[in-house]
């Protein structure tokens, strides 16, 4: 078996985010690091986060630093991964992609403690950058540029040290003088001597200052102090003039300032009112403000909970550190704060989002300040604060992120085209479930009622450099209505079109000419008001038109066609006829070449399943220069050019083509490449696309031409870097479509379907799924679908907050405490009122997270959610501590009068550290009431572990219980236990059967196959994997084979070999299965893993589903960082041997950007084994077209062959 | 003379042996426990794992080798027990042979997989019982009986109940039980 592996859905997780100016100029960017790959976003004039750029590095990045040269406009960014190899990239506006300028090795691959990559730290002057390891070593590269001022990096100079621990490292801003970097190390020496353990408790952090002479290129270890144990992050204060130089010392509860030769300046952080005393508070992620005049620090808490910073100086004597609270919003894993007056934030888990600055903290909000420090005997005394709704911030836009995702399910429970994905997403109070459909996301601006059904629509300019269209036309059975764009978009009667015939086309004609085709003739409205009419001779009828600027053809009843020009005097002209052999179903002009007035060639589809390439030049007579014979009648036909370039602003190189699309009657969208000579037809290329024949029709993209392909659904086909993209937009289907722009909507469609109008635009263009999100309560652990209902049924839990009715007594306690409080205050303070308004609107737990109960404590709850009506119809909250962990649907055999039941499998007051204990294991079972909408708690059965897997088996109950496997029956006042099987290693997380086989997943010794025998009552392990998985998702593939992936990022599948199953199943007395003895310690047949993959990402989630109608299966899976991806089986050996090939020769053509070697990164714990890199593979059209060709001669192809194998191959996807 | 040497008769022994080696590959008689490929390769059948060899030379070598005559031994003992198998199958259905079309004059209604379906059944309960059955109505009535009995005490199995050596039934120790689970020793099979 092999397999493609594609990424479908592009993590949406947050790793490190940093911001610079990339591009170059005064315009700032901020590129985001997600796990694998590196994108580059820039907000645009409206608010919006678009991607400029996003590029799969294959290798994990750890660490994000932009550094600029003294006096250069542009910064460049250096990247720490797991490479062993710090990488400097710049990003090259021409090609839009990071080209790497320096890739200095220092060490093995892989993140490993003693290997830098970690950690990343730049002199602000851009003269020094250090990369450090967790432990001991500390690398300094000097930068400085050469005589063509490019930049040269200097060997590393060492700052090792051993037995060290390094938390935090920064650059310390200190003007022009030797680089300085500082560093939160531990010297953990002693402590490992000292068997006693005494040394490990007064083990000490300290602050350590390293200088980099340049004189003579050395590194010392110039100052080193202590500072509190609870020391995490290092902020570097401005300097050298700006500022008084140094670093902020982030620790529990404190911030510190510290630089050399000057005391501490401490100050307390606040804390929330509602915290529980033991709790400390750890800033988490910081950002700097610098202006000419000012400066300050954001640093948000665990919490949520915002802060400025602000420093009081002199020169570069800091009197008071001051700490006040500024906002609250969800945790981020970075924040970035642009120039033009935005903070970028991104989340830790779920939406991203950007903030506008509304004002920059100078109101009344609790301060704590290193002046009114008071040290008690208790410790030093805490602030207070009570958060409150954004103030300073205003949230202009969210990035959506999937970020984790919990388990997956690709599903039609909705009953459309293409199934559904249904994911449980996020964490605490922010965690969702969402359901991805394929295709992108529209947003509706307007829908109007017609008076009829209209049957078709256009808009029209008044003249041809008008930047928005002028009319709407609108055309009905018997009828046209004439619309007006301007503020609103009203109905007009002086614009000389008729209207009481339907139209066939409305066009521009010339400059300023407007033209109207109907079935009797052509209705030209010259610019002064003048109206030509020409009729059509005889009884003949007008059946199909096609137009553009200056050129005309209809086709007649019979299959006469008419072309008709434009001359100098702005006349149209009859310029030639021509008879086909049959009526005409489509035309449609070849774009006008540059520098020409006409067009040279029309393309004629007729019924009898032919489209014709007819030449327009005026020598030839409209002669037939080509034929292509399609398998249904056509029924609509567009040219698409794409323009030649090398590079742009979607990425690529593509050499000038001219694609010919024709929507077949069938469905089926038929594209081929003519030839902008002879006109002839060639490479042809077809996609299914719906039930109805695709009406095609042009529109504008990010100010390229797209097409809109109107089938059963809508679907685009545009450019995307690099990539001719076709994907569903995700709407209902339309009749009939036409770009439309005005001022409120510069890139609009205004489409027609049934009685309405609708107009709208098309978002977040690259994107291969939109998604809508159900809000959750608790972070969600596992679902499962109950069939009948189409109902999900979720459990959520959570650890360490509390139950609903605890947080809403709270929630009332504090509202009472905060009242009073106020209300003594009133009387003092003038804004009173406004403060009341503000108390409000309800403090929502997505923004604010949950007040924090005591880590021991659980909350859970059990969920039936209808997705269609987005409905919860029944939650039930788990009592006394218990939380739920698994759940499944499970019909007991002879126990008729119950059906379906659900079991839920809970643990009572498990705590991990330091210690995994568990007071109690339940398994409940519900029954469903009130038609399946909500459930009963039949009973409840203690067991003495968690039960982490659950599953039917054979009209009974299987569980996995701690190690202990059992096989349980429905009694009637509890389970009962009528077959168990303790021979598992560690803990079984996963149970699938089939027919009489199970097979179960451990947590770290990966899949054990099991049979149960009827006629003995025992459970059999008969083969386990020789390799110690520790498993995170299982899916069953077939009778013999299992997939898995395991927590190092692995996706791999163990198959039976066939002769052992063959065996195992023939084994007529029973005894050998019985009897055969164990092998390495294990089962006596072993598992072969004939398909490995290193995805880079922790798999939660994997299923064998199809996402496309009537398409082949491929495995989906989900990742932790909010990636969905898929593998597809090969179906011949000839594509086998042309993807590996490719694979090879973009190996050694296109190393990844961040160093890592592709092959070592894809067999990063295992060697990878047939399974071909999709996201490798896709990066061909991103090379140099060079390139591109010479890889196509090496594998006997041309470029376009390729890039449509991987069309095709994504196409059988998704 | 040198087996090493140019005029070596050892080369032409041996080219002679490869030429007949390619003979008997290519005769039919030997071909069902290898197939020759287009690419000229050959594959060995018997192995369970098929290896593919490039040249008939390294098919007789692998021929002789250990791992296939333990193949081929235990290919040819399926054989033989299929073959075993299938005479009794073959005797069993000989007598059973006027049986299905007198039971079930409505066979011939159903559709031919329905037929099938059922003259399998029948052949196969008739192994079961080991009877050989000419008045229809009272020995299949006897059959199926069997077949229950089978199955009850399956079921009773399953649901953790076990026999001493009086062929008595006892619950398993590990096994839990309901208050008014049936008891096998008292409605008996």
């Amino acid at each position: 078996m092999f397999l493609y592996s594609l990424t479908l859905h592009r993590a949406t997780g947050v790793v490190c985010a940093s911001i610079g100016s990339f591009v170059g100029g005064k315009s700032q960017e901020i590129v985001v690091a997600r796990g694998k790959s590196l994108d580059l976003l820039r907000p645009d004039e409206s608010g919006k986060v678009v991607t400029l750029h996003s590029v799969e590095v294959f290798g994990a990045i750890r660490s994000l630093v932009p550094f600029r040269l003294t006096g250069s406009q542009k910064d460049y960014l250096a990247v720490g991964s797991d490479s062993g190899r710090l990488v400097i990239l710049e990003y090259s506006k021409e090609r839009n992609c990071f080209d790497k300028v320096h890739q200095e090795t220092f060490g093995k691959s892989g993140c490993r403690r003693i290997v830098p990559g970690q950690f990343l730290a730049v002199d602000p002057k851009g003269r020094a950058l250090m990369v450090a390891a967790c432990e001991k070593q500390k690398l300094v590269y000097v930068l400085n540029r050469d005589a063509t001022a490019r930049l040269t990096i200097s060997s590393p100079l060492e700052a090792h040290k051993s037995y060290t621990i390094t938390y935090s490292i920064t650059g310390v801003d200190c003007g022009f003088d030797n680089p300085i970097f500082a560093a939160i190390e531990l010297d953990y020496s002693e402590a490992d001597r000292d068997p006693t353990g005494q040394a490990a408790a007064e083990a000490q952090k300290h602050l350590t200052f390293y200088e980099l002479d340049l004189g003579l290129n050395h590194v010392s270890r110039k100052w080193s102090e202590p500072i509190d144990n609870g020391a995490n992050l290092l902020v570097s204060v401005p300097g050298g003039g700006d500022g008084p130089s140094g670093v902020l010392v982030c620790a529990e509860n404190f911030i510190i300032y510290r630089n050399q030769d000057h005391p501490e300046v401490r100050a307390v952080i606040p804390r929330r009112t509602d915290l529980p005393e033991e709790r400390g508070v750890l800033i988490v992620s910081a950002a700097t403000h610098r202006q000419k005049s000012m400066f300050f620090f954001l640093l948000q808490t665990e919490y949520g909970d915002v802060f400025k910073v602000t420093l009081e100086h002199e020169g570069d004597r800091v009197s008071e550190l001051k700490i006040k609270y500024f906002d609250t919003f969800p945790v981020t894993s970075a924040m970035c704060v642009l120039k033009a007056g935005y903070l970028f934030a991104a989340s830790e888990f779920g939406n991203h989002a950007l903030y506008q600055f509304r004002a920059i903290g100078d109101g009344d909000d609790v301060e704590s300040s290193s002046a009114n420090l008071m040290e008690t005997e208790e410790g030093f005394q805490p602030v207070f604060f009570q958060p409150r709704g954004l103030r300073n911030l205003a949230l202009i836009d969210q990035i959506e992120s999937l970020m984790p995702v919990m388990d997956m399910r690709v599903m039609n429970l909705f009953d459309e085209e293409t199934p559904q994905i249904f994911t449980l997403c996020g964490r605490g109070p922010r965690s969702s479930v969402r359901i991805l459909r394929p295709g992108l996301a529209i947003n509706e601006m307007a829908v109007s009622q017609l008076p009829g059904a209209a049957s078709a629509v256009w808009t029209v300019k008044k003249n041809v450099n008008d930047e928005f269209d002028a009319y709407m036309v609108v055309s009905f059975q018997n009828a046209t209505l004439v619309l007006s764009i301007g503020e609103t978009v009203e109905e007009v009667s002086d614009s000389k079109f008729l209207d009481t015939t339907p139209s066939l086309a409305v066009a521009l004609l010339g400059e300023d000419s407007l033209m109207q085709v109907h079935p009797n003739g052509i209705r030209h409205i010259r610019e002064d008001g003048r109206v030509n009419e020409w009729r059509t001779p005889g009884k003949k009828t007008i059946v199909k038109v096609g137009s553009n600027q200056f050129q005309v053809v209809i086709a007649l009843s019979g299959g006469e066609l008419i072309y008709f020009d434009m001359d100098m005097m702005g006349q149209l002209m009859e310029a030639d006829k021509n008879e086909m052999p049959g009526d005409v179903a489509c035309l449609a002009f070849a774009p006008i070449p540059e520098g020409r007035r006409r067009s040279r060639f029309l393309a004629v589809g007729s019924y009898d399943n032919t489209i014709r390439i007819l030449s327009l030049d005026p020598d030839d007579g409209m002669q037939v220069l080509s034929v292509q014979s399609v398998s249904s009648p056509p029924e609509s036909l567009l040219f698409l050019e794409v323009k030649a370039s090398t590079g742009g602003e979607d990425g690529a190189d593509h050499p000038a083509s001219l694609f010919l699309n024709a929507g077949l009657q069938n469905g089926v969208l038929f594209r081929t490449v003519v030839d902008m000579v002879t006109g002839q037809l060639s490479d042809t290329r077809s996609r299914f696309l719906g039930l109805r024949a695709p009406k095609l029709f042009s529109c504008m993209v990010r100010g390229r031409q797209a097409m809109l392909c109107l089938s059963s659904r809508p679907w685009l086909g545009y450019i995307h870097q690099g990539h001719f993209l076709l994907t569903p937009l995700s709407y209902e289907t339309l009749e009939y479509a036409a770009s439309f722009s005005s001022d409120q909507c510069a890139e609009g469609i205004v489409a027609v379907a049934k009685d309405q109008l609708r107009v709208f635009t098309i978002e977040r263009l690259g994107e291969t799924f939109n998604e809508t999100a159900i809000p959750l309560r608790y972070t969600p652990r596992r679902f499962v679908v109950l069939p009948k209902r189409k109902h999900l049924a979720i459990i959520e839990s959570d650890k360490g907050a509390f139950t609903a009715e605890e947080r809403e007594a709270l929630r009332k306690e504090c509202m009472e405490a905060n009242g009073v409080g106020e209300n003594g205050n009133t009387g003092a303070m003038d804004n009173g009122g406004e403060d009341g308004e503000e108390r409000d609107e309800p403090m929502t737990d997505e923004q604010f997270g949950y007040p924090k109960a005591e880590s021991d404590k659980w909350v859970s709850c059990i969920r039936i959610l209808d997705p269609k009506s987005r409905e919860t119809t029944c939650l039930l909250e788990l009592q006394d501590n218990e939380a739920a962990f698994s759940v499944c649907t499970v019909n007991f055999h002879d126990k008729d009068n119950h059906g379906m039941l659900l079991a839920v499998g809970t643990g009572k007051g498990l705590t991990f550290f330091p210690k995994r204990t568990v007071e109690a294991g339940f398994i409940h079972i519900y029954k469903f009431v009130d038609e399946g909408r909500s459930l009963e708690l039949l009973h409840k059965t203690q067991v003495d572990d968690v039960p982490l897997a659950l599953c039917q088996f054979q009209g009974r109950l299987l569980a996995g219980i701690g190690s202990v496997l059992r096989l349980y029956d429905l009694g009637k006042k509890k389970l009962l236990r009528k077959c168990e099987n303790k021979l598992f290693p560690r803990t079984i997380v996963s149970i699938h059967t089939y027919r009489d086989r199970i097979y179960i997943g451990d947590i770290q010794e990966s899949f054990h196959y099991c049979k149960y025998r009827r006629d003995e009552n025992q459970l059999y392990i008969f083969a386990d994997d020789t390799v110690p998985r520790w498993l995170t998702a299982a899916h069953h593939i077939d009778f013999d084979t299992m997939a898995g992936a395991d927590k190092f990022g692995n996706i791999y599948f163990a198959r039976l070999p066939q002769d052992t199953s063959d065996e195992i199943e023939e084994d007529p007395t029973g005894g050998r299965i019985k009897w055969e003895q164990g092998k390495l310690n294990g089962a006596p047949n072993k598992v072969e893993e004939i398909v490995q993959f290193h995805v880079g990402d922790v798999v939660s989630c994997l299923q064998k589903a199809s996402l496309i109608p009537g398409g082949g299966d491929s495995i989906i899976f989900g990742t932790v960082m909010g990636s969905l991806g898929a593998l597809l089986a090969f179906t011949s050996r000839e594509d086998v041997d042309f993807f590996s090939h490719l694979e090879m020769h973009m190996r050694q053509e296109h190393p990844p950007l961040c160093g890592r070697d592709h092959m070592a990164f894809r067999s990063a714990f295992f060697p990878v084994k047939d399974v071909i890199d999709g996201d490798l593979c896709e990066q061909f059209p991103t090379l140099p077209l060079d390139m591109q060709r010479k890889i196509a001669d090496e594998l006997d192809r041309t470029p376009s062959e390729i890039l449509k194998k991987l069309e095709d191959i994504r196409n059988k996807i998704i | 003379m040198s087996v090493y040497g140019g005029d070596s008769w050892g080369r032409e022994a041996q080219q002679r042996k490869r030429r007949v080696d390619d003979l008997f590959s290519s005769s039919s008689n030997a071909s069902s426990s290898f197939k020759k490929l287009s690419s000229g390769k050959f594959v060995c059948l018997v192995c369970p794992h098929n290896p593919v060899l490039d040249s008939s030379l390294m098919l007789s070598v692998h021929n002789k080798g250990s791992r296939h005559v333990a193949a081929q031994a235990k290919q040819k003992e399926n054989e033989l027990r299929r073959q075993q198998e299938l005479n009794k199958r073959i005797v069993l259905s000989s007598k059973t042979k006027i049986q299905p079309k007198t039971t079930s004059s409505n066979n011939h209604v159903k559709p031919l997989v329905e037929q099938t379906r059922t003259t399998i059944l029948e052949l196969q309960s008739t192994k079961f019982t080991l009877n050989a059955k000419d008045a229809a109505s009272n020995d299949s009535h006897s059959s199926i009986s069997s077949r229950e009995r089978r199955q009850k005490e399956l079921k009773f199995i399953a649901a953790g109940w076990k026999r001493d050596c009086h062929g008595k039934w006892f619950r398993d120790e590990n096994v839990e039980f309901d208050s008014g689970e049936e008891d096998p020793n008292v409605c008996p099979l």
